[in-house]
């Protein structure tokens, strides 16, 4: 891999490629190309993204004095409900399934996704159910207020006595959204298995495809477990049964395990594929290999397999029998091997390396320090006393908000960047990218840390009003949630005007060592003209090994890299 | 091309790297033992037995915590402090691709350490003895090995009869069927085990008591036999920790714990109170609600009406 | 191949190959989709298992209990059905149509009678979806399968169907291998419901 005559793929990529789809029009079509597709999600989500953003903005309004002053309850609870389930189903999952729609093909060497029509049609899902949630702030009643976890009886309750509430919207969106995932998952399971290059063994896969299996393995496992709740809570909720009800001898508490079954293995599936990101960002801009590769990548699988029996560890305050909780808790502490496996060798790729501190790989390292955090704070709630004492306070919004949005956000714009050039044909603009990395780092500690004291200090979740010896790290809070806001502004206008006016990219801008960065950046239609023959591991920096025995690009970079 | 020394190959490690490497193990360990210590005063005060283990393994989470979150960080900011790239050099670094020692090493330190970690928060736990609803010992069915010897350092439930804890949409009054008193504030004797019915007539509601550390979800339909041990005599906050639907927030009382002395005098005169209505903040409010200009809100399940009791608090009395 | 992507219009050899490589792979996706969907069937299993072990009053009032003859005439006749899908595929994979059609659609008679038996099963019972747990998981369960069946015997008419266009078949079929799968998986799912539902109870 030398990469040695980048001069030559400039000069070539200047002119745009035959066959390279330079017609917007395309994202607004039906289109089956997993790169158009892939584009469509993320740029879906992130008008969800912008849209929950701004109800977290309003409940920080809210929050910024201790009253119930600024929005009425129903209104903060319907909030917070909407808040939590546009980030989970309409910006994260949507976020990251369309990420690994763009990379996981053009890593492992295949011209598409293995089912393309499945793919779309898993993607215009997307609209349709974020439309629906949407609607039930319009209908009577207003939308759901039960929380993301929609836990009966609370869920039960509608108080309009309609038919269409927004509890029967939020569902009917929820189950679309477990249709649509599922769609996805059966067609990464299916191309990573099936439709890697010659040549390129498990081992030679890049760890970001093995955190994509591995995510999309638990969905297939976990969501038939959220469905079959939902599907009993929307029968208890439209047709007068009574499994979850008390009142008609139903047990809620069963409906806790079916949920927390898919939705503690739910926060792997999103946190996974930022390990991937971490594990293909730190090489790049480190200049040095994955420090243990092979352990790294496995321990994606035993993440998968561990995250199937922990989930009772949102439970422990829920009448769970004492020898569950100790069980729990074990299993929850075990979880934290893997996943320290994987931290300890980011630093030792980063350590001694010649480090290359632009954009993406401030976003990582940022990322890297929050799920640090967010990593220990999670053990720490493991522990069954201390949980008892804060679960269901602020320690638990900020142990997850350091997750997901310190590393998983933060993860998701280091892959942005780190991608853009080769999704769009175009640099972004440096500057801009490390204002926004340090409003946004800033912000998130400001936003998130204050949570923990305050959970300490015994801040229940979910309220409107709160007692006034908390207003003080309140106020924090809702300046860096504010700040956080103000953060996507660089963001927006560093993507869109590069989208249309920056600089041309070349096929490999970082000189990184990939599949995706053997061609044109953006990739043609079916990405390769040659199906590329691998004939070494995806992380051969310092060395001098080829990546490929042939020229995936074909006449379109002549010049073998 | 590659640098002659590599950090991450110990066989190259010079006298002098490890006694650099040992120095700053020891200072990490202790700020962090600082750090741990400190843990003890972002809470609450400690009111119950419970709080003092429960405090003691936070201080105990926080140090382990600290250290390695400094350690790690530290070692990052080293790198991108000192290891960075010049302007110009386009070369890659050590092709250092793994170091199978240090690889076992980092797998099995950590496993000893949550192992230690859960351990340790068993024993505590087993001392806690927490009711669950299910259980009817005061502590956990001894999983063989686990030493449970000092499980025995709080007095055993004395056979009392227990208050009642009744929960609702939003309110919570506390029953006590000896006196038959029923009061919206929950007065205990100090250093006594308190004994508790936990009952929930509508929705899932959580009692919460941050001063004592300890909580539990109160789930309608089934009763919940619960416990702990005041012992610190003041006023503290009891919070519904459950989300319970709109005016959740709200639904808040106070603890009073206070001498034996001053118990059995609160008993005796509030059993001569008649039952009056006391004031209740969700049911305030909604009634409050019709007064408005306009109402930015969605139609709600309604509060129930105020509870009637021979002793009334107000939430917006003093606590701590 | 190399020249594909230039011209939109020689894209037809290229869209072709794909084609032919998503044929093969999706017996590998439709066995995928097949054990994610046994977890919603295991799900509610557990959930079954858990209210009837947990729950004191578990039947509704004057239910002493589900018969178990005419269920069992219907297992019977699903649990055969297996056998005669597996004779009508061999007949497929020798190119004999007709015995291929005649045993299909025996297989669609017995689906047919299952679904008929269930449905009288439900019109004589005592108790309705809204009768307590027993009545809400017995219908869920019940239900829920009977959709699967009903299913099952559409995907089987269309493929019949489809036998009729010439040259169809030549070659093997995907989607006679797909429903036949899945006719086995349904019957496997109703096995288990059985004797979770009325052997133990
Ligand atoms: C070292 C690894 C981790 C451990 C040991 C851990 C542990 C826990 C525990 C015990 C809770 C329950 C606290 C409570 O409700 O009382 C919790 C909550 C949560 N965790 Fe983690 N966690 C870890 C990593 C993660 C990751 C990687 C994510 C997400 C990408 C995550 C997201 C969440 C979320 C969303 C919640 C709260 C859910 C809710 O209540 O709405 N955690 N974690
Ligand atoms: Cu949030
Ligand atoms: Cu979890």
């Amino acid at each position: 891999m030398s990469n040695a005559s980048l001069d030559a793929i400039a000069a070539k990529s200047d002119q745009p490629f035959p066959g390279a789809p330079n017609n917007w029009r395309r994202f607004f079509s039906f289109s089956t190309d997993h790169k158009v597709i892939g584009i469509q999600y993320m740029v879906t989500a992130f008008v969800f993204f912008l849209i929950g953003g701004l109800l977290a903005m309003v409940m920080r309004g809210e929050l910024i004095t201790p009253e119930a002053d600024l929005v009425d309850r129903t209104v903060y609870n319907a909030l917070f409900t909407m808040h939590g389930t546009i980030m989970l189903f309409m910006w994260t999952f949507p976020m990251l399934n369309g990420l690994s729609n763009y990379l996981v093909p053009l890593m492992i060497g295949a011209r598409d996704m293995a089912f393309p029509r499945l793919n779309a049609a898993a993607f215009w899902l997307v609209p349709v159910f974020g439309t629906l949630l949407m609607v039930s702030f319009f209908i009577p009643g207003g939308p759901s207020q039960s929380g993301w976890w929609a836990y009966p009886p609370v869920s039960l309750q509608n108080p309009t006595g309609n038919l269409i509430n927004g509890q029967v919207l939020w569902l009917l969106a929820v189950a679309l959204s477990g249709v649509s995932s599922i769609m996805g998952a059966v067609n990464f399971v299916t191309t990573i298995f099936r439709m890697r290059a010659p040549g390129m063994g498990w081992f030679r896969m890049p760890a970001f495809c093995w955190t994509v299996l591995s995510a999309q393995m638990i969905q297939l496992f976990g969501l038939p477990s959220l469905t079959a709740g939902a599907v009993m809570l929307l029968l208890d909720l439209t047709a007068g049964t009574s499994f979850f009800d008390p009142a008609k001898g139903g047990d809620p508490v069963l409906y806790q395990h079916f949920f927390w079954f898919y939705s503690h293995p739910a926060v792997y599936v999103i946190i996974l594929p930022i390990f991937g990101t971490f594990s293909e960002v730190f090489p790049v801009y480190a200049r040095k290999p994955l420090f243990g590769y092979r352990f790294v990548v496995v321990s994606s699988l035993i993440i998968t397999v561990l995250s199937a029996m922990v989930w009772v560890h949102h439970m422990f305050a829920s009448g769970t029998p004492s020898w569950m909780r100790m069980l729990f808790m074990f299993s929850t502490m075990l979880i934290s091997v893997p996943t320290g496996v994987k931290v300890f060798a980011w630093v030792a790729t980063v350590w001694g390396g010649k480090l290359r501190l632009d954009t993406p790989m401030l976003f990582a390292l940022g990322g890297l320090v929050c799920f640090l955090f967010a990593g220990i704070t999670g053990v720490m709630l493991g522990a069954v006393p201390f949980d008892i004492h804060v679960n269901n306070t602020y320690f638990v919004v900020g142990h997850f908000h350091y997750v997901i949005y310190g590393a998983t956000v933060m993860g998701i714009y280091a892959a942005i960047y780190h991608w853009f050039p080769k999704m769009t044909g175009h640099m972004y603009y440096e500057g801009l990218g490390k204002l926004h990395f340090v409003l946004t780092f800033i912000g998130v500690n400001l936003n998130f840390f204050p949570m923990h004291p305050l959970g300490l200090m015994g801040m229940p979740r979910r309220v409107a009003s709160y007692d006034p010896e908390f207003a003080y790290w309140n106020v924090i809070a809702s300046l860096g949630g504010f700040l956080l806001g103000v953060s996507t502004l660089p963001f927006i206008l560093n993507i869109v005007s590069s989208w249309v006016l920056g600089k041309r990219a070349p096929a490999n801008p970082w000189n990184a060592i990939g599949l995706e960065w053997l061609i044109p950046s953006p990739p043609p239609v079916e990405n390769f003209e040659e199906i590329p023959i691998v004939v070494s591991g995806p992380y051969g920096y310092g060395s001098d090994e080829s990546l490929v025995a042939n020229n995936p690009a074909g006449e379109l970079i002549s010049e073998h890299s | 091309m590659t640098t002659p020394t590599t950090p991450t190959k110990p066989r190259s490690l010079s006298f002098r790297t490890v006694a650099q490497l040992v120095a700053l193990a020891i200072a990490d360990a202790a700020i962090s033992v600082w750090v741990g210590r400190q843990a003890y005063l972002w809470m609450p005060p400690q009111a119950s037995a419970e709080a003092l283990l429960v405090d003691d393994l936070f201080g105990f989470l926080t140090t382990i915590g600290s250290f390695i979150f400094l350690g790690v960080t530290a070692a990052l900011l080293y790198s991108v402090l000192f290891q960075r790239a010049d302007k110009y050099d386009i070369s890659d670094g050590p092709p250092v691709e793994g170091n199978l020692l240090v690889e076992i090493l980092w797998t099995t330190i950590p496993l000893g350490l949550v192992i230690w970690i859960a351990t340790y928060s068993y024993q505590i736990y087993d001392q806690m003895a927490i009711l669950g609803p299910m259980e009817h010992m005061n502590h956990v069915p001894s999983l063989s090995l686990m030493p449970s010897a000092e499980a025995a350092t709080l007095p055993a439930v004395p056979e009392q009869t227990p208050i009642e804890v009744h929960v609702r949409q939003w309110a919570w009054e506390f029953h006590y069927p000896d006196q038959n008193i029923i009061s919206t504030e929950l007065h205990l004797p100090v250093n006594e085990r308190a004994r508790l019915k936990l009952i929930s007539e509508d929705v899932l509601h959580g009692f919460y008591v941050p001063a004592f550390r300890v909580k539990q979800d109160v789930i309608p339909g089934s009763t919940i036999d619960f416990g702990f041990m005041p012992i610190r005599e003041g006023r503290y906050r009891l919070r519904d920790s459950d989300y319970s639907g709109t005016y959740f927030a709200a639904n808040q009382s106070t603890v009073v714990v206070e001498s034996a002395e001053a118990y059995q005098q609160w008993l005796a005169t509030a059993a001569q109170q008649p039952l009056t209505e006391a004031d209740n903040r969700a049911f305030r409010e909604f009634t409050k609600l019709g007064d408005r200009p306009i109402s930015a809100g969605w139609k709600t399940v309604e509060p129930a009406p105020p509870p009637r009791v021979n002793f009334a608090s107000s939430e917006e009395d003093s606590y701590e | 191949m190399s020249t594909a992507n230039l011209d939109p219009t020689l894209n037809t050899h290229s869209a072709h190959a794909a084609e032919h490589e998503e044929e093969d792979h999706r017996m590998f996706g439709f066995i995928i989709f097949l054990l994610s969907e046994s977890v919603i069937f295991l799900s509610f299993f557990v959930g079954y298992t858990v209210y009837k072990t947990n729950l004191t009053d578990w039947l509704p009032a004057g239910v002493e209990g589900l018969e178990v003859r005419e269920p069992l005439i219907n297992t019977i006749v699903l649990v055969s059905s297996s056998f005669v899908i597996y004779f009508a595929e061999r007949f497929l994979r020798k190119d004999n149509l007709w015995g291929f059609r005649a045993f299909w659609l025996l297989t669609m008679a017995m689906g047919s009678f299952f679904l008929y038996g269930q449905a009288v099963e439900w019109m004589g019972l005592p108790f309705g979806f809204t009768d307590g747990v027993f009545g809400g998981t017995f219908y869920l369960l019940t239900g829920f399968h009977g959709l699967h069946v009903m299913t099952g015997v559409l995907l089987q008419g269309i493929m019949l169907g489809r036998s009729f266009l010439p040259n169809n078949y030549a070659g093997g079929e995907f989607g006679v291998a797909a429903t036949s799968l899945f006719w086995h998986f349904v019957d496997v799912i109703w096995i288990i419901l059985f004797i979770l539902i009325y052997v133990w109870q």
